[in-house]
């Protein structure tokens, strides 16, 4: 795995804990999504978080993958709270977690292969061939080759999403945080991108999965635990199948 | 009692309405900082992508604004040199019109034209790209990414806007004070060489370090107010039109504002320096 340090920054060899300690969270202020929330987040697991709906799964992702910041409380990981951390000290847990969308996520003016490759190349982590080569054999394997020179715009929303889900993949996080990536992109990529999990666990870069999904068979594939979410509150449940 | 209810209400309203100018401000120029600062610390950018981007701004703020600049600055050169060269001809100091073209044209018509010109074209443009990326989630994206917007984002188009602007206020100030003389001398007779020798006798080093001040002040707030409104959208594509407008509303106050801040302070050092005050 590529690390990304900030000036002198000691090295975060693995994401070991995440603790929401006191959080409040509200799109509207009057009715929180998370009130005072706190919670030890079960890590090395496939954790399928669930809940009614507008129980706020994606702002749970969002929290937990540190897109968004709480008003109130914090979010621990490995014990240091993340609302102190400057971008730049962010950086090397950032560089461990892959982050997919529930919708939108990709750069409008580029095209699917150029958005693919995008963090590859800002990160210097290989050589622009070999950053091609990686997108190039992504498509083929997913079998876009021929719409992977084309602007998300001009492709299917599912498609948009399958794309947004490998460029998750693409750095080999240690952590990845999906928001609902089964929906719309079919059955045959679903299970490739099911697989693609399995295998990143098994060969041991792919520590902790956290995700929402509408169907509840890819969960159960995956044999994730569950997380469930209700009137703010989580509470693990049982494991929903085999992995 | 009522009355002075109401009045101590308007107070309030006033007081808060400038509380929240003084905090946006603050918050425009803590993005300034920030962009720097990310521009800095971002050790992953190469200076590649930066110029890419910045030769982008610069393509699309400076390039495809010059025809439209070259008819406002032709139009506005000619109507102030045909203007002043008659009305100082009837008072007699025709040699003065280098000091009066310097003073209109360079000091205060091409910075606030150019100004205006550019919030209307590039800061609408600015703003309502980076509203729209927000609605689509690429900004978000970019964090997700490990890619700072600040860095990626709001930095190149700050300096593009600077470099365009400066070079944009340069070409206004050409071809006004030049389409200007070409459009007196069909109704004047006045040579080129008494024209030019009036310009270079009035052009001070002040006029310089105005030009300088005026119209990079005025590329970096204009970009910098479109970049800040842009990144206000919180989840909605109605919400890119209503930042956009307050982006081009908030930028002329700020330019406008500026410009005559700067000059009243001029002319107060001139009066100074002369004695009058």
């Amino acid at each position: 795995m590529h690390e990304i340090l900030f000036r002198g920054q000691e090295k975060v060899a693995l994401i070991e804990s995440v603790r929401f300690e006191g959080l409040t969270f509200a799109y509207d202020l009057e009715r929180p999504v998370f009130d005072n929330l706190t919670f030890e987040v079960p890590m090395g697991l496939n954790l399928y978080i669930t809940g009614t709906g507008g129980s706020g799964l994606s702002t749970f992702l969002k929290l937990l993958g540190v897109i968004i910041q709480p008003q109130k409380g914090r979010v621990v990981m490995n014990g240091k709270d993340t609302s102190t951390m400057s971008f730049e000290e962010f950086l090397p847990y950032r560089s461990k977690i892959g982050y997919s969308f529930d919708f939108g996520g990709l750069f409008a003016n580029r095209t699917l292969h150029d958005n693919l490759i995008l963090p590859l190349l800002y990160h210097k982590v290989c050589s622009e061939n070999e950053a091609h080569e990686q997108a190039r054999s992504l498509a083929v394997e997913f079998g876009f080759e021929r719409q992977a020179q084309q602007r998300p715009a001009l492709v299917s929303g599912g498609l948009r999403k399958l794309i947004c889900v490998l460029r998750a993949f693409i750095m080999h996080p240690q952590m990845m945080v999906m928001d609902d990536p089964f929906t719309g992109i079919g059955m045959d990529a679903s299970r490739k991108v099911v697989r693609m999990i399995q295998e990143r666990r098994e060969t041991g870069g792919l520590k902790h999965v956290f995700l929402t999904s509408r169907d509840e068979v890819w969960p159960h594939w995956l044999g994730c635990d569950s997380l469930f979410i209700e009137q703010g509150k989580p509470r693990l449940e049982e494991r929903k199948g085999a992995a | 009692m009522h009355a002075q209810e109401f009045l101590w209400a308007r107070v309030d309203g006033l007081g808060r309405n400038i509380a929240d100018a003084f905090a946006y401000t603050l918050r425009v120029f803590l993005m300034v900082y920030l962009s720097l600062r990310a521009a800095i610390y971002d050790q992953s950018q190469g200076l590649r992508t930066v110029l890419g981007v910045i030769g982008s701004q610069i393509y699309f703020t400076g390039w495809q604004a010059m025809p439209l600049i070259t008819v406002l600055a032709f139009a506005t050169g000619g109507i102030i040199i045909l203007q002043s060269s008659l009305q100082l001809s009837l008072l007699g100091g025709a040699s003065m019109l280098g000091n009066l073209l310097i003073v209109v044209i360079v000091r205060e018509v091409g910075p606030l034209v150019t100004a205006l010109i550019v919030i209307a074209r590039s800061g609408t443009a600015v703003a309502s790209e980076i509203g729209n990326m927000r609605v689509n989630r690429e900004i978000e994206a970019l964090e997700s990414m490990g890619i700072n917007p600040l860095s990626y984002i709001v930095f190149p188009r700050i300096v593009g806007g600077v470099v365009s602007v400066l070079c944009l206020a340069f070409f206004f100030n050409v071809i006004a004070l030049t389409g200007g003389f070409l459009v007196t001398r069909v109704i004047h007779d006045m040579t080129f060489q008494f024209f030019a020798a009036s310009l270079a006798e009035a052009m001070t080093l002040e006029d310089v370090g105005l030009f300088f001040l005026k119209n990079g002040f005025s590329g970096l707030i204009i970009f910098v107010v479109a970049c800040h409104q842009g990144l206000l959208v919180q989840q909605s594509s109605h919400e890119v039109p209503q930042v956009t407008t307050k982006a081009v509303v908030n930028a002329i106050i700020y330019v406008t504002g500026f410009n005559l801040t700067i000059t009243t302070l001029f002319y107060l050092n001139q009066i100074l320096r002369l004695g009058l005050l």
